[in-house]
């Protein structure tokens, strides 16, 4: 290969990627912009040119989150023996935000440890029914969840858990697939330490907690992240499950806004903006441990 | 492993209570909910009430030209989708593998971004820059004199899917991406370095020496991003609905309208059920490849 | 470190499980019990929701003013409200009540709330429906707010449908000759081809068919029906009948009009999105005008003025709107005579019923109310048209079904270059079936 045609390549290949991530960050450019603009400058009039930069075209104006942040709820509110605790008052889409936080996280945090104890089992242990239990869940991973909607949706309702946080946080935990991705992490255990666990004397739950543990380490990460992702952007789930104002997620919270008002652009890019930056920001934040994650999930899975 | 009938009877007990949670969210909130979906799709099930009505509804579906049209979407979207990711996110990545360290993380970034926001807050922005009259691409294309008028690129049958493909594209890309960057990283360099000098051509060396070793990977990205179009939703509900005529309806979305706005339980619950085959059938056979390809 | 983490992930769990189990008691017991209100001083305690459509207007924060009104009075019922909107809102309705938690009142029309009805969701309000009550209310709306057996929906207002214009771009075109805006406005098909032509030609976009969802599809309903005299449904509401000739003639005029450029066709639009492009100025025309969305799309940049739909006779026959109140059977009396007191409220109170109803921008449906809106020549003459009213089909079997047909049919014809005749046979047949089924 010449050198003349491999350096082509290259300016070609850059070029490319450039273009590409121009189509990639547009749009996020334009969540943040147009959440800042005026209303008179948002819209783009026939003949006019497009107000693209800020500063000089545009002049930033809070008054798109001054709307979104303009009706207010309680953080939480809890009944319990008698007493009603409330939380402070906070802004509705603050409260959306929370709500797409909690459920990402408790179904991350119950995820790690449902899969972590059935993964290891399913590696090391050989007990009836094992392969089983295995083959329904590999067959279960495939499906996709909007499948079951409807049943699920009565059967939230009847064990009381429809527009709670729950009906969404449950499904999710007991999608199989942090299981099997465990169980693919559990299996790099050299099971003559648990041999020499249990020589030591240590009981089941010792082991686990003690040589098990550490070992799979790498895979809650993995497990975490993937978790997380799924749970913010289970968009189906979320809109059956909660009906409810104070009970939506930010997602159902800015689809609502598209509906209600679909002309008003800067009030919906600025519930876009409320619901892309901060998880931006982690992202960001955590990076390294994303990238890692996916890559070992794959590789194991 | 041999173990003793004892032994493996007190292992089984140990077993099914580390079992116990994650058995307890899977049975309860996957499997449940599966085997009353099956049954529901034998009745009539709709807001008043219920009966059983046998196969009745699957023999509809198959008559149903909406059903098969959102099918035949679901499937175009798939196909389509599914080898232009991987190929190129295959390009991106190895792209980007060549470059310096600060590079490589930046694009690895840029293309994982509209991954992490989640399709809502993308596609708000997504259909406000199709608009026929608000939009920005009109505006443009306008301004520039190539259009007359505002063209209703989400409101025509022959743009609407290409645009719905567009976002799940870029929605689905970043992960592989990663993935490859990864990948080619475990490529053993002093290979490529004795073929470069040997006067391998670049395209030999990607045959004969990358792709060996990256193909583990790229039966995994196509497995997840089979699965992702196939459940291609939230894009749908909130872009197109499902129109123009149903050009950009998918069964995903046949059975959530079917079922919310015209209250038909039972029929909707029997469109679950085939798209349930019908993935089941895809994953199955990519399982196999999958299989069949590593040595691991 | 691990076991720190550990520890932390294991009070998570914990935490989660605790204010899982608190949150949950209150939507259980729906707090009927007087434990469950903290301070509040004996009288029983009830707690509802209440959904509204946004018929009181987009952010007006009337609802509030009612609700505190209604406190005065009754200060052991406290309401949650939920202000759904016309695109989701149906969705929200169909999964709360698949959800057993569908809210004790809703705002709404009769279209949905006599389907709920019929299958069994609602709780009878036949009690609401005194003689002194039925001697105030027409026959007519009475028959709306019944299957014809039960009585399902309190009504509040009515209005008709119209379209609303543009009048400086009608001016502008050249085409307010076209318009009889001297007399009581109504006008001919002819008038209307030619007055679209004048807008397109002058380079506005007439007016924007939408049909990308069920969102205000009445109107492109009453602009079809209306141009050549088209029915919905036969006299005996047991058939849907828009492939009658009228019907066809009626589709193949539009389809010319949207070939030749003199309408757009928007298949990714509802009526609010078609009602925004009329308010920001993008169209001349909307055809889901009336009383209550002239309030919520009002602009002062330009002058909107309603007129009825364009007819071959110049005689429109107009869609009606019923405003009332229909409540979800919980399983909860208190909760259900609850919701019907407020719902009276709203609906009978002296001071604050007439004020509803003029918050709908419609007409009251109690005669005793009297003219609400005296002096007031533009609610004058939209009065007047209630003689226009058309039969009323949206309490028939087959609805829901009817509605997805209707828009899907539009698509095909004006954007897929249906041919008009096979595909209203196609939507009658759908229509029908589910009506017969």
């Amino acid at each position: 290969m010449t050198n003349d045609r491999k350096r082509s390549y290259v300016i070609f290949s850059i070029v490319l990627l450039v273009v590409l991530a121009i189509l990639f960050l547009f749009p996020l450019y334009w969540i943040v912009t147009g959440s800042v603009k005026a209303k008179a400058d948002i819209l783009i009039k026939a003949g006019e040119s497009v107000r693209w930069l800020p500063f000089t075209d545009i002049s930033p104006t809070g008054e798109n989150y001054a709307k979104l942040m303009k009706s207010t709820t309680e953080l939480f509110t809890l009944n319990a023996f008698g007493y009603k605790i409330t939380g402070p008052e906070i802004p509705m889409a603050m409260r959306w935000l929370f709500n797409s936080v909690f459920i990402s996280v408790m179904a991350m945090l119950l995820s790690c440890i449902t899969a972590s104890l059935a993964g290891y089992v399913l590696a090391k242990k050989r007990f009836y029914g094992r392969a089983f239990i295995f083959t329904l869940f590999v067959c279960a991973m495939a499906l996709p969840k909007q499948v079951i909607l409807i049943p699920l949706l009565s059967l939230a309702s009847t064990i009381g858990i429809a527009n709670s946080p729950w009906a969404v946080i449950c499904p999710v935990v007991g999608w199989p697939f942090g299981v099997f991705l465990m169980k693919q992490f559990s299996e790099t255990i050299p099971t003559e330490m648990l041999e020499a666990a249990r020589i030591d004397g240590a009981g089941e739950a010792r082991t686990f907690w003690s040589v098990v543990m550490p070992l799979i380490k790498p895979g809650f990460g993995a497990l975490a992240i993937f978790t997380f992702i799924n749970a913010w952007n289970e968009y189906p789930l979320q809109l059956v499950m909660l009906t409810e104002q104070e009970q939506k997620t930010i997602a159902l919270g800015i689809a609502a806004l598209q509906s209600s008002d679909s002309t008003d652009y800067g009030l919906i890019m600025a519930g876009a903006a409320l619901a892309a930056v901060p998880i931006i920001i982690i992202f960001l934040i955590f990076q390294k441990y994303f990238t890692q994650g996916i890559t070992m999930g794959a590789v194991k899975g | 492993m041999s173990q003793s009938p004892v032994l493996r009877r007190r292992e089984t007990v140990v077993s099914y209570l580390f079992l116990l949670p994650a058995l307890f969210f899977f049975v309860g909130f996957v499997v449940t909910p599966m085997a009353m979906g099956i049954v529901t799709s034998f009745t009539d099930a709709h807001m008043g009430g219920s009966k059983f009505v046998f196969l009745d509804n699957y023999i509809k579906l198959f008559q149903d030209p909406v059903f098969l049209k959102s099918m035949l979407n679901t499937v175009i979207i798939v196909v389509v989708a599914v080898p232009v990711v991987t190929v190129f996110s295959l390009w991106v990545g190895s792209a980007i593998y060549e470059m310096r360290a600060s590079a490589r993380s930046f694009f690895r970034c840029v293309f994982y971004l509209p991954v992490v926001t989640g399709s809502v807050a993308v596609v708000v922005v997504w259909r406000w820059m199709f608009h026929t009259y608000n939009g920005l691409f009109n505006h443009v294309l306008v301004g520039a004199g190539i259009l007359d008028k505002g063209f209703p690129f989400l409101g025509d049958t022959r743009t609407a899917l290409a645009c719905v493909i567009l976002i799940l594209f870029t929605t689905s890309i970043g992960q592989p991406i990663v993935l490859y960057v990864a990948a080619l990283g475990n490529v053993d360099s002093s290979m490529v370095e004795a073929a470069s000098v040997d006067g391998a051509t670049r395209m030999q060396i990607f045959w004969k020496i990358k792709w060996p070793s990256i193909m583990p990977t790229t039966l995994y990205v196509v497995v997840i991003t089979t699965i992702n179009s196939f459940q291609c939703f939230a894009l749908i509900q909130l872009l197109t609905s499902g129109g123009p005529d149903y050009a950009t309806s998918t069964v995903m979305y046949y059975l959530y309208d079917t079922a919310f706005k015209q209250y038909q339980y039972g029929y909707a619950d029997a469109m679950g059920v085939i798209l349930a085959i019908v993935i089941a059938l895809f994953s199955a056979l990519q399982f196999k490849v999958m299989n069949g390809g590593t040595t691991e | 470190m691990k076991k720190i983490l550990a520890l932390l992930l294991a009070l998570a769990m914990v935490f989660a499980l605790a204010s899982c189990s608190v949150e949950k008691a209150p939507e259980n017991t729906g707090s009927a019990d007087p434990d469950a209100s903290g301070d509040n001083q004996g009288t029983e305690q009830v707690e509802i929701t209440w959904w509204a459509f946004p018929t009181f207007g987009n952010d007006t924060g009337y609802e509030e003013e009612l609700i505190a009104a209604f406190n005065e009075v009754h200060p052991e019922i406290k309401i949650n409200l939920t202000i759904i909107d016309f695109t989701s809102g149906q969705e929200q309705l169909t999964a709360a009540i698949e959800a057993n938690t569908a809210p004790d009142l809703l705002f709404d029309a009769p279209g949905r709330i006599i389907e709920y009805g019929k299958a069994g969701k609602l709780v009878s309000l036949d009690d609401m429906f005194t003689d002194e009550m039925k001697a105030d209310v027409s026959e007519a709306v009475q028959s709306a707010c019944s299957d014809g057996t039960t009585f399902w929906m309190y009504p509040l207002s009515s209005a008709p449908f119209y379209m609303g214009i543009n009048l400086e771009m009608f001016q502008a075109a050249g085409a307010d000759q076209y318009l009889n805006l001297e007399g009581d406005r109504c006008w001919t098909t002819e008038d209307f081809e030619n007055a679209c032509k004048a807008l397109a030609d002058a380079g506005y976009v007439p007016g924007i068919v939408y049909c990308g969802g069920q969102g205000g599809d009445q109107g492109t309903r009453a602009l079809v029906s209306n141009l050549y005299g088209a029915h919905i449904a036969n006299d005996a509401m047991t058939e849907y009948t828009m492939n009658s000739a009228e019907g066809v003639e009626a589709m193949t005029l539009l389809q010319e009009m949207v070939n030749a450029g003199y309408l757009d066709v928007a298949t990714d639009m509802v009526a609010s999105q078609e009602l925004e492009m009329f308010q920001t100025q993008n169209c001349a025309m909307t055809f889901c005008w009336g009383t209550s969305n002239a309030i919520s799309y009002a602009s002062e940049d330009f002058t909107q003025i309603s007129v009825p739909f364009p007819s071959d006779d110049g005689v429109p026959e107009l869609e009606t709107l019923h405003n009332g109140f229909c409540v979800f059977d919980n399983g909860d009396d208190a909760k259900a005579a609850a919701a019907k007191l407020f719902a009276q409220f709203i609906c009978d109170d002296a001071e604050w019923g007439p004020k509803s109803v003029v918050q709908t921008g419609a007409f009251p449906v109690r005669a005793s109310f009297g003219n609400l809106y005296e002096g007031n020549e533009e609610m004058e003459l939209l009065s007047s048209w209630t003689q226009y009213y058309a039969d009323y089909y949206n309490t028939m079997d087959g609805f829901a079904t009817m509605r997805v047909e209707w828009w899907n049919m539009l698509q095909r014809v004006l954007a897929s270059g249906g041919d008009p005749q096979t595909e209203l046979d196609t939507y009658v047949a759908n229509s029908n079936a589910a009506l017969n089924g």
